[in-house]
């Protein structure tokens, strides 16, 4: 079932029934606002809180108000984080929620923003949104690693990984390799995830790229599929199951991220990270990891396996961890505003005293770099994967 | 040519607002009014200044002496009586970016903040010093601390330490002269409860408690009786930090909505906080089977305890609810709430907390949708909670918008001669949060006040609104 604006709205709106319930039992009581990434950017008027949205969207449903540019424009300058929908009274999935709006407004033709359609012209063309030719997908691949023409196991690589931070995904492929796991990639084969599309509305283009690597994973015959990247584990993991569906195609893989993954390895004894690297680390909880995966063990029991290691936490860690700022489309079109969120992550992982940050989601990585050399922060940034392969190594 | 636009914009320069669509999302609090109800004013505001410090909540407070605006101001908005929500338009003064807290005297135990300062983050502030709140809004990760003190009331910790008009030591206020003035002791008093109608609160000095680990035990008590003795008990022979209470309605509620199951299925439950060095358990234990109840296992209680910051997930039941929230004489309960079950047939949740003066603060919930053609109709069950507990010596929470009428009985005669005397003096033009305290008047309609007509339709239409049950809407 679903709920349709009235037309004297500018434009229609259909959001499914359960979505507008939801937001009817919204307590207004303003949890979501005082946790939210980018409300901070609004300049502290309320309608760039999540309780505001909620109220917007409920009016406009209503025939109460109209979508206008601003309030669409509102409606993307959000990161996806969860955090909103992490601390709910009502536990409203605000996520699901913004995205819906965002699909919403795609179809009424007043979305998504210029930049989102940029990516969706580059992943028609290229099958990944930065534009990059699909021959350069295993460009990242050291000469020992040996893909299997056919495995249980399929490593996704992801775009960002793929094409522009690789170390992830190098220093991924070489634990397997270590840790004799059999594995394929499907270089050249492999397309986006569809994340990008699916959290900023453009579900047409996102269906496209779920059929192909769905049928990608069919011929491969996977059974299990590893990412080291947040944003494509949370794809994979919770929206490739409902379009299969929808799409009447199967999917029936295990989906983890690299996280679980080494954990597990590292619990089975079949990883053993012997080498003492002296340092003292902070982790960030990238939100695609930790919120949307319930992935906050896993980061810290690989730091607490590796001899030498200390943690220390930031002030906001777990289910409260701040966001990089890139997620949402936020980073594509609102490059100022993720840039100062990122910033301000950097800071506080400064405030721990720990010499490095470290993390394991490529987005949120490449979110870090930028930021701690735009205020040359004295922080190193390195994946937990990396120091985990470094003390695998003798 | 000089407007207040103009003199707003030179002031704040990009935090004010004259955006309709940001305006509209000021004309409303955490109360869902049936629109019949909000159209009776000009909720709409015509600005939104956002300041960040006194200096600039004088000027803007100068800006609408000088035009004689009306000033609206607002936290975050957290309460359902209206105390935030224009009437006559004008300013509207949103607190929230005040949030910097000023300093901390570790050796007082004082802390000086900004109005918009949030409960839950100043915890994080204080523990910095082994400071805490001595008490908090079940609102704290989002309620505000100037907010709180305009509109008055009691929390997590008023066992022990009062009110929020207990805990506050000074404020600085600014008036729509321009000046800031600074207050404490009676004078203050009359600052409390009465939702800014006398000038907005700039600065709060604050009383704090050493910070210390609590823990939670709780007992189930069988009656309405066993629960007034058990508490009474409490109070005389131990020292909790908190206590709250639950009914058996209000549990299953919360069941539903966590997808758990309730502790129990009739009842109350009684939820204790006792600081971890001097823990209660056995007290509470003891005196519970004395009146025959029986304590709770740790995790029920702890599992409360944890939750005290979301007492409205049991709005996920609605998915609306009508609210009645009033003080009862903790004595009066079992009498008092005998009535109110009986006049509310149907699902009915109540919490409370115990106050150190020997009262219960009650939210009694009833499940509606706000958006039914019936709900108006509904509306006035919300009010019969309040018409028993004044029967027992009771009396409202709070009085904001929606209750201004009540407000001579709850401040008592003397506070509320004072805050008259004093708003004409400071207010001659009824400008500061017009339509708070004094009721305001139906738009087009000179002599008709809101508070009164909802009293009256309240009085008139509870009979057939207990007769109108809702029926919650199943989800296919």
């Amino acid at each position: 079932m679903t709920h349709t604006a009235p037309t004297n709205s500018a434009a229609r709106m259909d959001l499914p029934g359960d979505l507008t319930y939801a937001m009817d039992t919204c307590a207004r009581c303003g949890f979501c606002k005082t946790v939210c990434t980018t409300y901070p950017f609004g300049g502290g008027f309320e309608p760039f809180s999540p309780r505001a949205k909620v109220h917007y969207l409920k009016e406009v449903l209503a025939g109460r108000a109209e979508l206008s540019p601003a309030w669409v424009d509102r409606m993307y300058q959000c990161t996806t984080c969860e955090r909103c929908a992490e601390v709910c009274q009502t536990s409203i999935p605000l996520v699901h929620l913004w995205e819906a709006a965002r699909s919403a407004l795609v179809t009424a033709g007043l979305g998504p923003m210029p930049a989102h359609k940029k990516i969706r012209e580059f992943v028609e063309k290229w099958g990944n949104p930065y534009g990059e030719s699909c021959e350069n997908q295993a460009q990242w691949m050291l000469p020992e690693h040996k893909p299997a023409q056919s495995a249980e196991l399929l490593l996704f690589g992801g775009c960002t990984a793929s094409y522009r931070m690789p170390s992830m995904l190098r220093n991924g492929a070489s634990i397997l390799q270590h840790s004799d796991i059999p594995y394929v990639f499907a270089a050249g084969k492999e397309v986006c995830c569809a994340s990008p599309f699916l959290r900023t509305g453009q579900d047409e283009v996102a269906a496209k790229l779920i059929r192909s690597n769905l049928e990608l994973f069919a011929e491969l015959g996977v059974k299990r599929i590893v990412s080291p990247c947040g944003g494509c584990s949370k794809t994979l993991k919770h929206d490739y199951p409902k379009w299969a569906k929808k799409l009447g195609l199967p999917f029936d893989a295990e989906v983890v991220h690299f996280s679980e993954m080494y954990a597990g390895l590292i619990a089975e004894g079949r990883i053993k990270p012997n080498r003492t690297l002296d340092m003292t680390v902070t982790y960030h909880d990238p939100c695609h990891v930790g919120r949307s995966q319930g992935l906050y063990d896993q980061p810290r029991a690989i730091l607490a396996a590796i001899p030498g290691v200390t943690l220390v936490e930031m002030e906001n860690v777990r289910q409260s961890a701040r966001c990089c700022g890139a997620g949402g489309g936020v980073k594509a079109n609102y490059p100022a505003m993720a840039g100062e969120i990122a910033k301000k992550r950097v800071k506080e992982a400064m405030d721990t005293g720990a010499e490095t940050l470290v993390t394991m989601c490529p987005f949120c990585q490449a979110s870090f770099d930028a930021a701690i050399k735009n205020i040359g922060a004295p922080l190193g940034l390195i994946g937990v994967d990396e120091l985990l392969l470094q003390a695998m190594t003798p | 040519m000089t407007t207040f636009e103009n003199d707003l914009t030179r002031v704040l320069g990009p935090r004010v607002s004259f955006d309709p669509e940001v305006l509209a999302a000021y004309d409303h609090d955490l109360g869902e009014m049936p629109r019949a109800l909000t159209a009776l004013f000009q909720c709409a505001p015509q600005a939104v200044a956002v300041p960040r410090d006194a200096a600039e909540v004088a000027a803007v407070l100068g800006i609408a002496g000088k035009y004689r605006l009306p000033v609206t101001p607002r936290g975050q908005a957290t309460s359902g009586y209206g105390g935030s929500v224009p009437v006559k338009a004008g300013i509207v003064l949103d607190l929230s970016e005040m949030t910097r807290v000023l300093s901390v005297d570790q050796a007082l135990g004082t802390v000086d903040v900004q109005p918009g300062v949030v409960w839950n983050e100043l915890s994080r502030e204080l523990a910095k010093y082994n400071l805490d709140n001595r008490i908090t809004p079940t609102s704290a990760p989002s309620s505000t601390v100037g907010g709180w003190f305009a509109m008055g009331g009691v929390g997590i910790g008023s066992m022990t330490y009062g009110s929020i008009a207990d805990v506050v030591r000074q404020i600085d206020v600014a008036g729509l002269d321009g000046s800031v003035t600074t207050y404490q002791g009676r004078d203050m008093e009359l600052f409390h409860q009465t939702c800014g109608i006398l000038g907005v609160v700039t600065r709060l000095r604050l009383a704090c408690r050493q910070a210390c680990e609590m823990r939670a035990c709780g007992a189930l008590l069988p009656t309405p009786e066993s629960l007034a003795a058990c508490l009474a008990d409490l109070r005389a022979g131990s020292s909790p930090y908190s206590l709250s209470v639950q009914s058996a309605g209000y549990m299953k509620m919360r069941a539903q909505a966590e997808g758990g199951e309730a502790p129990a299925e009739s009842g109350f439950l009684l939820v204790a906080a006792y600081p971890a060095t001097a823990p209660g358990d056995a007290f509470l234990a003891k005196t519970a089977s004395r009146h025959g109840g029986r304590p709770v296992d740790e995790r029920v209680a702890r599992h409360d305890w944890e939750g005290r910051f979301y007492p409205m997930r049991i709005k996920k039941n609605g998915p609306s609810m009508l609210v009645g929230e009033v003080y009862l004489p903790e004595g009066a309960f079992p009498a008092a709430w005998r009535e109110i079950e009986a006049a509310l047939p149907g699902p009915l949740g109540l919490e409370a907390v115990a106050t150190a003066d020997g009262r219960l603060a009650m939210l009694i919930y009833i499940p509606d949708n706000a958006k039914s053609l019936l709900y108006p109709l509904r509306m006035p069950k919300a009010m019969i909670p309040l018409a028993v507990a004044r029967r027992f010596g009771g009396s409202v929470y709070s009085p904001g918008l929606w209750f201004a009428r009540h407000s001579k009985e709850l401040f008592g005669p003397a506070k509320y001669r004072a805050v008259m005397e004093l708003k004409k003096r400071l207010d001659p033009f009824n400008l500061l949060n017009p339509g708070k305290i004094t009721g305001a008047n139906v738009l087009g309609l000179p002599g008709v006040e809101i508070s009164s007509l909802i009293g009256l339709a309240g009085i008139l239409a509870a009979p057939l609104s207990r007769r109108l049950p809702y029926q919650r809407r199943e989800l296919a």
